[in-house]
């Protein structure tokens, strides 16, 4: 009885709590949603560039391959370019995963029986795609060699694909540290900024800062710049810290630890500011506990920090192209092992600017200076 | 609006939460240097007049005027010259007590020097100079309210408001935080509004207490003042040898005495204005009439008894609080 006791209490305060009931229902779907969505297996749409020097009939077949995954898989999104540098600058600023180049006297070398390679330059900082395009064009190559043997053709196994690295090595634990550095930088905004609001609200601590002179914006600021501070500082620690785990280095040296420095304080201020805007005028720690949860997971997840956004269904990635997680992730990726410069992330940091001044604007209208 | 020299001035000060009014056109003044109690049952409309007066709450209608200043057109003035003491401990745990009270006169601008030298002897005053570099997560309630009393006067306030400022502490510390209010009231000119459900607390420490129900203020005067309102409160128990009926009939025609009730067979209870100065004469009559005094006690008006006559005995069905449908009765709204 006494058991059956203490159960029906918990059980009459949980149907008084819909919240719980309804984060306890709905968010595992959302959250199988996205993230099942977000790591959906085979990779698809993966951006590649041809360069096809070569109008042979060999260098044609390989095309009819690449043309074949488009069509069937869909692992890659085939797009053609005539130069094979600008192919490669395509790639280095990141609009594609991977360049094929079929060199001129592809055709003729394996018509001749002598080595023929086809050249594919991947951004290998995404590790997950480009080891994905490496193996299946490699399989395409090998196609060419099987599928068109016949007694009169020559030795099709000259035929070899040379993939080249853009980028240094970054081994899948080092390609994790700006989703780490990202998340450290919400956990973060959410701790030192709207969670403690809430938390001083609930525990009537809010009062004494309400009966002082202390303006709105005096209030706004002040939250908002300690919680930048302690965000920021978070994640640059977390940055050196995955360094040293993973035996890394900043490319670009200074000026690129300015400009990672520069990303992590937009991308603080702006997430601080969404959470504010979003979660500001709740009255119980328990609300932002469980946004906090489930803001989490669908902003991390599709941002590119795991796997490649390219794969998403277009919903997500449509969802994904306005992440502002997305945009850290892609710039700090950026800076931090392609060695690009400003110039490179400019898009990138455009949008979190932009992000940050309307999440500032929004937490302000939200923001109340009430008990 | 007459010219302002009281330190609190309202009139007609009203609040309406939709329909129904929590504070119902009070009108009243608080001299400079007084302090004035404000009592009154839970949901009587106390803590909304309080946060009117501290520019928490937007009056409805009506003016109240504080330290000078007009508390809906110059809130941050009006906030400028007040301190206010919550009814919830909200010193920061994680702060030391010098850091406490150190950041709270940031927010009012009081320049460094000046912000130190104040903390140091507001620290000496509350008894917390040793223990002003601990954190406040070490502290008691008692201390924790000392060090908040001691914030809340780091800006010098001509205005202290105190919301409940013993509730939940030990006889210890109630006596320590009422010596600290008799000390600020005897050492400054500061004038203090104490809300409180203890009558002992008010009667020690208040000039003047307004009992508020039901959104108005039904009684104002001195703690004496208001025991004077209620005629033949103070109790006298008589026990008699001799005819109890017939001195009974006798004291029913004595001018000083309110009532003469019977009670069993030789007890008589008497109700009088002033109990203690009525007991000779009570006694002369009685022994006059043949009869023997075995006992006498008197027992005086407290000042609960006057809260009681004034605002009842029943219990108070307070308006329902409104509890988020989404996060249950983690925190309900509070409008009283």
């Amino acid at each position: 009885m006494k058991t059956l006791a203490i159960m029906r209490r918990d059980l009459l305060k949980l149907r008084r709590n819909p919240l719980t009931l309804i984060s306890t229902i709905l968010m595992p779907i959302i959250y199988l949603v996205i993230i099942g969505n977000s790591f959906q297996g085979q990779l698809k749409h993966l951006p590649v560039v041809l360069v096809a020097q070569d109008h042979g009939e060999y260098a044609r077949r390989m095309v009819e391959q690449m043309l074949a995954l488009q069509a069937g898989p869909k692992t890659i999104n085939l797009s053609f370019m005539a130069d094979p540098g600008d192919a490669i600058a395509a790639v280095r600023d990141g609009r594609f995963k991977g360049a094929v180049v079929i060199p001129p006297n592809f055709s003729h070398n394996v018509a001749e029986g002598r080595l023929a390679e086809i050249g594919l330059f991947t951004d290998n900082v995404d590790s997950v795609s480009a080891s994905a395009i490496e193996g299946v064009l490699a399989d395409a190559a090998q196609s060419i060699r099987i599928s068109f043997v016949t007694a009169r053709e020559p030795k099709l196994n000259q035929i070899v694909l040379r993939p080249s690295w853009l980028f240094q090595y970054v081994d899948y634990d080092r390609s994790l540290i700006p989703g780490v550095i990202v998340m450290a930088i919400f956990m973060g905004s959410l701790m030192s900024g709207v969670f403690n609001w809430v938390m001083d609200k609930f525990m009537g601590m809010t009062e004494c800062y309400l009966v002082t002179p202390l303006s709105r914006w005096n209030i706004a600021a002040g939250i908002l710049g300690s919680g930048v501070t302690i965000t920021s500082i978070a994640g640059i620690v977390v940055l050196f810290l995955g360094l040293l785990i993973t035996g890394g280095r900043i490319q670009g040296g200074v000026p690129a630890l300015v400009t990672l420095i520069a990303i992590i304080v937009i991308t603080s201020t702006g997430l601080l500011a969404m959470t504010f805007a979003i979660l500001g005028r709740a009255s119980h720690p328990r609300l932002v506990g469980t946004f906090a949860g489930f803001l989490n997971v669908i902003l991390f997840f599709p941002s590119g920090a795991i796997y490649p956004i390219e794969s998403f269904p277009p919903w997500l990635k449509a969802f994904a192209r306005y992440n502002p997680e997305t945009h850290s992730v892609s710039a700090i990726k950026s800076i931090l092992f392609k060695g690009a410069d400003l110039n490179a992330v400019t898009g990138d940091i455009t949008f979190l600017i932009i992000f940050m001044a309307v999440t500032l604007a929004l937490a302000s209208i939200s923001f109340k200076r009430t008990l | 609006m007459e010219p302002v020299s009281a330190a609190i001035q309202t009139r007609d000060l009203t609040k309406q939460f939709g329909g129904f009014t929590a504070v119902d056109s009070v009108s009243f003044e608080v001299r400079r240097g007084e302090v004035f109690g404000l009592l009154g049952p839970n949901g009587a409309g106390k803590t909304t007049l309080v946060r009117m007066l501290t520019t928490l709450l937007p009056p409805t209608s009506g003016k109240a005027i504080v330290a000078g200043q007009d508390v809906g057109r110059h809130p941050t003035r009006v906030r400028e010259r007040i301190g206010v003491i919550p009814q919830a401990l909200t010193s920061d745990l994680d702060l030391t007590g010098w850091e406490n009270i150190d950041i709270y006169g940031e927010f009012y601008d009081v320049p460094r020097r000046q912000r130190h030298q104040r903390a140091r002897r507001l620290l000496e005053m509350v008894g917390l100079r040793e223990r002003a570099n601990d954190l406040v997560a070490t502290y008691s309630g008692g201390m924790r309210r000392r060090l908040e009393i001691a914030r809340g006067l780091i800006h010098s306030p001509e205005v202290l408001f105190l919301d409940e400022p013993t509730i939940g502490l030990d006889p210890q510390s109630r006596r320590a935080v009422w010596d600290l209010l008799e000390t600020l009231r005897k050492e400054s000119e500061i004038t203090i509004s104490l809300t409180t459900h203890y009558m002992d607390e008010a009667e020690q420490l208040c000039d003047r207490i307004a009992i508020v129900d039901h959104g108005k203020i039904i009684a104002l005067d001195t703690p004496s003042g208001l025991k004077r309102m209620v005629e033949g409160a103070d109790r006298v128990d008589l026990e008699i040898e001799g005819d109890t009926k017939a001195i009974a009939e006798m004291l029913k025609q004595e001018p000083y005495l309110r009532e003469v009730e019977l009670d069993g067979a030789s007890r008589l209870t008497l109700g009088a204005d002033d109990g203690p100065h009525v007991v000779p004469k009570i006694i002369d009559r009685v022994e006059s009439a043949g009869a023997k005094v075995a006992s006498i006690s008197v027992h005086r008006l407290s000042l609960e008894d006057v809260f009681i006559r004034f605002t009842g005995r029943s219990l108070r069905d307070e308006p329902a609080k409104k509890v988020s449908f989404l996060v249950g009765a983690g925190m309900p709204q509070s409008r009283s």
